[in-house]
């Protein structure tokens, strides 16, 4: 009878600790998301500026600065990393006043003005660096002490704040994690979240940092998912499996939507501005009269009237609305068939023009392309596609192998990052300096440099908007429209701030963030 | 020995009527596929719209008067891209049926007669060629060579070429053998002239047969590889690039996938018929011989 009292009050035990271990089980409170690419781009935030990868580093990284949750003006930036930070008159020597006590994801330690430097440098070296080009200005960056970085400028920057804030090269990487391990499977910041595994194909996994500096975050895990079917992720999270994903960036699909009552649809800032970018040194395109006719033959109208106006935005100079230096006052090319044909046969293709092309199977860009193909065949403009995976597209476009390119983009929202990354002639594809200037534009070198250096504001204003000028009338490129970023929330997620918009394309889940 | 041969020779012989006389269900076969064949034909006459013409104020509407499978999330007519992709899947599918048939047949007919070493080197190949599904084997060829029509046809003639092979080869087996082979021989007729002239003739019912069967597979490898993506280059219809279009708005618009996915199954259901009936038709036991 003991023996049987003994035993039963053991498995009692036993049954309740399993019993609790489950109950604590299900507290993790996992947000799980969704992206409509195929894979991750890369997982190093100075390497990848594709949309896919840069919700993640938003989570996983912090700059000196930051841009305020939820917001994507530049104007309310506010500290991050630093403290503090002041720059000398000239605007040549800026010096930033670390945190003390940030750590480092795994273990990798405190964050110090070493790693600053680290990163910064790292960011503007083309061999580790996408964006290395944005930090031509960059002449020296140093640590006075662990918590003070003091960079000097060769020239003063339009904007030298969004270069360090938690955007691209302003991440701040761990300089132990890079110099030890392999960065770009095991990336280690300082973020809300920690990266612990990803899968190819299937999953990046981040789990809250504990020691972050602004407070352990309340969601315990993110599991970032790569669905590249929009029906999929829709079924998802019909299913509950997922707790946001990437929307389709059509009107009648957030109509059809938010009729559903466990989800906010949050179609938010930043556009990202859909340019079709023409190589203008070979083939047909080589001609500016064959370019130009393009710009007459896209009817804009049409293509916003199909992907719907409450997504979009017009848009009709290369850079996008509400970037410092943008204006409007460009040469506008009205939608004229007549006109297109004229020029065309003016160049000589009276009989028209055929063209092949590459573009993703992604639909956010794949839609746009299949209208501009139907528009352009109206004309005698004949594209034959080759259609394939995001990131082959991705590969191919910067090998220089497409003469029309469909990009769309947001970057850091002044006209000298775009200016900088499209159309300066050193950022041309296929060389050792190239970024995305898919068009070969050289037209507008010498404002892009100018601009960047200028130091009156109205001066600066001007170069740009020259620049732009030229662009246009030369043809680089045609922008189509803005397409806005969409998402579908589940209300049970509450940010923990006002969500209106995201430099990192998504959103941007921190340590004030909520699961129900 | 005799009887095979008999088989052989009434196989070549089997007339359309003994066919169709078989079974009802062939008749049906016949008559749904032969109207499909003719609405591809005649496409134009039997709709009003262009097929890749895009109308952005008609943006996936529902089947009605007007646009009697709906509209697409281009605004294009589907009920047209239906039409006009029944010619595009239709056309490459009998193209490559009649390719692989032609290519294996001979390829079968050259191992049978030859023997030995060709016909080892020959038919080990097509057996790996066989250890691949049918599927993936497009998938391979089209990732490879890229998506376009020509390579599409490549695709699924090189998945068929083998079935074909084998299928020919085992009737020249033993046609090979028979006296007017060997008096062939003997007036000095070159290979070819034989294998063209009198062997060919023997196995060329089975390989028709085996055709009619095929065209059903390859319009449904067509299907799969334009929905997942490797099929003709857009804007040109293809039952399959409907298929893949209209699930990717499925939620919205379920009447693109259902309908063009429907037309796949009536095509295929259709050869089937025909292919079922083709069968019983020469096959000796069924007929009571």
């Amino acid at each position: 009878m003991k023996k049987f009292v003994t035993k039963t009050v053991s498995s009692l035990a036993v049954l309740a600790a399993m019993t609790a271990a489950q109950v604590e089980a299900k507290e993790v409170k996992t947000i799980n998301m969704a992206y409509g690419s195929a894979n991750a781009g890369s997982l190093d935030p100075h390497f990848s500026t594709k949309s896919q990868d840069k919700n993640i580093f938003g989570m996983m990284f912090n700059g000196l600065v930051r841009f305020k949750p939820g917001d994507t003006n530049p104007a309310n930036i506010e500290a991050d990393l630093a403290e503090s930070w002041t720059s000398s008159p000239d605007g040549l020597v800026w010096t930033f006043k670390l945190r003390k006590g940030v750590q480092f994801h795994a273990g990798f330690g405190e964050m110090t003005a070493e790693d600053v430097v680290y990163s910064l440098n790292r960011a503007k070296d083309p061999k580790t660096s996408a964006v290395a080009s944005d930090y031509k200005s960059f002449k020296d960056v140093k640590a006075l002490d662990p918590y003070t970085v003091e960079i000097t400028l060769n020239n003063p920057v339009p904007s030298l704040l969004g270069l360090v804030a938690n955007y691209h090269g302003g991440n701040v990487v761990s300089k132990k994690a890079d110099m030890e391990g392999d960065f770009k499977t095991h990336p280690v910041g300082t973020g809300p979240f920690a990266f612990v595994e990803f899968k190819s194909k299937q999953y990046v996994k981040l789990a809250a940092h504990k020691e972050y500096f602004r407070g352990a975050p309340q969601v315990d895990e993110i599991v970032y998912s790569y669905v590249p079917v929009n029906t999929s992720r829709e079924l998802a999270f019909k299913k509950g499996t997922l707790d946001a994903f990437s929307g389709t960036r059509e009107e009648r699909w957030v109509n059809r939507m938010s009729r559903n009552k466990n989800i906010n649809i949050a179609v938010f800032a930043p556009g990202e501005l859909r340019t079709l970018h023409l190589n203008t040194k070979s083939g047909p395109l080589a001609d500016v009269r064959v370019r130009r006719a393009i710009a007459h033959a896209i009817d804009r109208k049409a293509i916003t009237q199909i992907i719907g106006n409450s997504v979009t935005r017009p848009n009709t100079s290369v850079i996008p609305v509400g970037y410092l230096g943008h204006t409007q006052e460009v040469p506008q090319y009205e939608h004229d068939l007549d006109k297109a044909k004229a020029l065309l046969s003016e160049a000589g293709y009276g009989d028209g023009v055929t063209l092949e092309i590459i573009i993703t199977k992604n639909e956010a860009l794949l839609k746009p392309m299949q209208i501009v193909q139907a528009q352009l065949a109206k004309a005698n403009i004949n594209l034959v596609m080759n259609v394939v995976e995001h990131p082959a597209f991705h590969a191919q476009i910067r090998k220089d192998l497409s003469p029309m390119v469909l990009y769309g983009a947001a970057r850091f929202p002044v006209a000298d990052t775009y200016l900088t990354q499209f159309y300066e002639s050193k950022s041309t594809v296929g060389t050792p300096t190239g970024v995305t200037n898919f068009s070969h534009c050289d037209v507008a070198d010498d404002e892009i440099q100018k601009a960047r250096v200028e130091t009156d504001q109205q001066k600066q204003l001007d170069y740009w908007k020259t620049a732009q000028i030229k662009i246009s009338e030369n043809v680089c490129s045609v922008p189509l429209f803005e397409q806005m970023q969409v998402w579908g929330i589940s209300k049970d997620i509450d940010f923990g701030y006002e969500f209106n918009g995201s430099v990192s394309l998504g959103p941007m889940f921190n340590e004030q963030t909520t699961k129900k | 020995m005799i009887n095979t041969l008999a088989l052989n020779v009434k196989t070549a012989t089997v007339s359309t009527y003994q066919i169709l006389k078989s079974s009802k269900l062939t008749w049906i076969g016949t008559l749904i596929f032969v109207i499909v064949t003719l609405m591809a034909v005649f496409a134009p006459y039997l709709t009003p719209y262009d097929p890749i013409s895009q109308d952005p104020l008609a943006v996936l509407q529902e089947p009605s008067a007007l646009h009697w499978m709906g509209t697409d999330s281009y605004g294009r007519d589907v009920w047209t891209r239906m039409l006009y992709g029944a010619r595009i899947s239709l056309f490459i599918s009998v193209v490559a049926v009649v390719a692989a048939m032609i290519i294996g047949g001979a390829l079968g007919i050259v191992a049978g007669y030859y023997g030995g070493r060709v016909d080892m080197m020959i038919m080990r190949v097509m057996d790996i060629m066989l250890s691949f599904p049918t599927l993936i084997m497009g998938l391979i060829v089209v990732a490879m060579l890229g998506a376009s029509m020509t390579n599409l046809v490549i695709a699924i003639a090189l998945t068929v070429i083998p079935k074909f092979a084998r299928v020919a080869r085992a009737p020249t087996l033993s046609v090979k053998k028979r006296e007017y082979i060997e008096a062939c021989y003997a007036l000095g007729y070159s290979d070819i002239r034989i294998m063209v002239f009198h062997i060919l003739p023997n196995v060329f019912g089975e390989v028709l047969v085996i055709g009619s069967l095929w065209i059903a597979t390859a319009i449904r490898i067509e299907a799969s590889l334009s929905f997942i993506g490797l099929g003709i280059k857009p804007p040109t219809p293809t039952w399959g690039g409907i298929i893949r279009e209209g699930f990717n708005n499925f939620l919205d618009a379920p009447w693109i996938a259902t309908y063009a996915g429907l037309a796949v199954l009536v095509v295929v259901f259709s050869l089937n018929l025909i292919g079922d009936g083709v069968r019983d038709a020469v096959d000796p036991k069924l007929r009571g011989e």
